[in-house]
């Protein structure tokens, strides 16, 4: 069973409309709302590819219920604490006209200490039955980036292998001391990480190297839409997959991740995984979902990605 | 024939046998649920809290209620002050030790036997005695309505 922790969940809110004129009256052509997060994008993407999930974190308000039912549809086993707050709301606005994609995300409430300790135990109880935990996202006001370390120490305690999926800052708390099976960092805001630029590919070496250095024993790095390397100490590939223009990308490079993890524990070998990856992140992308059509198509979509051993 | 696996809500909402009443309470409030199942460190279910039993709870051995179920969990602040007088009691000083619990192949039709036989609203879905889901009963009517018969 795998695990998936969404500390600061959002109902993800997308906005099609021919162009957005600011400051004027706009009036959508069609929306989709559905659950997101980093973790629960993973949840998604991982029950589709018929892992057995449980998606965890912190939910609240009236819209708990239907972001719950929506991910059990979809297969993902539910374990919230719930907490007396209102979920945040991400915005998605897509541009038609414009081909542009932007997003405007919500901070999120915040957390009052008898929930992180509600949580807790509640975590450690999970990880009991646990092959992996994935942890993913920002954090909700009141959680200190130490809350994430102690969830990763706990893991580790137990046996469990552990993902994170964070934006670098958070990432960098939780690497010291701890065992780590994928770094995954989230540079979507700046695109740098130690200060090097991760579209220059000597910078990617340079980060990858460093990560792995700090006792991760995979690291994956994006830096296009569909473009990765992923490192071990042993071996590095480099992978991409075509993504059509005007692809909608929320939650593409979560359900590539949920592609790898899926693939890998399977397999136990990285080439194949970046593959099957691509192929899960171009259906999610297809999907217009945080998560892909089915499993036939992401093994149809695989076809297409172009991977090399680069060392 | 229709097993519990093929339409049993995968949600893990539970609560430890040493969890402080009040805890329990609101668990049950904000998510507006009759009852759950009571887990131990690993997750394996050791009991069932419902609203009766800590409705119940609150008032003195000597006063006898009829139907707890009236009082309900309405005025959950009001709840909280009385069980804040009932003072440091656990979940296991009042859940009901045996929890009936199905298994993931369990025929529906068993199932809904169990729940009628026992009157019961919620049932928990084990594997390894460890909880992997509940069924209830509106679950058991969609797939009454859906199917016609089991």
């Amino acid at each position: 069973m795998i695990i998936t922790v969404t500390l600061n969940p959002a109902f993800d809110h997308i906005l099609f409309l021919p162009e957005l004129h600011l400051g004027k009256f706009n009036r959508v052509q069609s929306t989709i709302r559905m659950p997101g997060g980093k973790g629960v994008n993973v949840a998604c993407s991982l029950a589709v590819l018929g892992e057995e999930t449980v998606a965890t974190g912190f939910l609240g308000g009236h819209g708990c219920s239907m972001f719950e039912r929506t991910l059990r549809k979809i297969g993902v086993t539910t374990n919230f604490i719930y907490v007396d707050q209102e979920i945040r709301t991400d915005f998605f606005l897509i541009e038609e006209k414009k081909n542009r994609q932007s997003l405007v995300v919500e901070k999120g409430s915040s957390i009052e200490l008898r929930y992180l300790n509600s949580f807790k135990s509640n975590f450690e109880r999970l990880l009991s039955s646990a092959e992996l935990v994935e942890i993913g996202g920002s954090l909700p006001k009141g959680v200190a980036p130490n809350f994430v370390k102690e969830l990763v120490s706990l893991a580790n305690k137990k046996k469990v292998k552990v993902v994170l999926n964070l934006p670098e800052k958070l990432l960098l708390e939780c690497l010291s001391g701890t065992d780590l099976f994928i770094v995954y960092p989230d540079l979507r805001e700046n695109k740098r990480m130690f200060g090097e630029d991760i579209y220059k590919p000597s910078a990617r070496l340079n980060i990858a190297k460093e990560l792995l250095k700090r006792g991760s024993e995979i690291v994956i790095l994006k830096y296009g839409n569909l473009n990765y390397i992923v490192a071990t100490k042993e071996e590095m590939w480099e992978g991409e997959i075509e993504l059509p223009k005007s692809s909608v990308l929320i939650g593409v490079r979560d359900a590539m991740l949920a592609g790898f993890i899926h693939n890998y524990l399977a397999k136990n070998n990285v080439g194949e995984a970046l593959k099957y990856a691509l192929g899960s992140g171009r259906s999610a992308a297809k999907n217009i979902r945080n998560y892909p059509a089915s499993k036939k198509e992401v093994e149809e979509f695989l076809l297409m990605a172009k991977v090399r051993k680069v060392s | 024939m229709i097993k519990v696996r093929d339409f049993m809500t995968r949600d893990l909402t539970a609560v430890t046998e040493d969890a402080p009443l009040i805890e329990a309470a609101e668990i049950l409030s904000l998510r507006e649920l009759s009852g759950m199942p009571v887990v131990n460190k690993q997750n394996e279910v050791v009991g069932y809290i419902s609203e009766k039993d800590i409705i119940t709870s609150i008032f003195p051995e000597q006063v006898k209620i009829e139907n707890p179920d009236v009082i309900g969990f309405g005025n959950l602040s009001q709840v909280v002050k009385k069980l804040n007088q009932v003072g440091e009691a656990n979940v296991k000083d009042y859940m009901s030790k045996h929890a009936s619990c199905v298994k993931e192949d369990t025929p529906a039709p068993d199932v809904a036997a169990i729940m009628l036989n026992k009157d019961l609203k919620r049932v928990p879905v084990i594997r390894n005695k460890r909880l992997v889901g509940i069924v209830d009963r509106s679950s058991l009517s969609r797939i009454l309505l859906e199917e016609g018969s089991f």
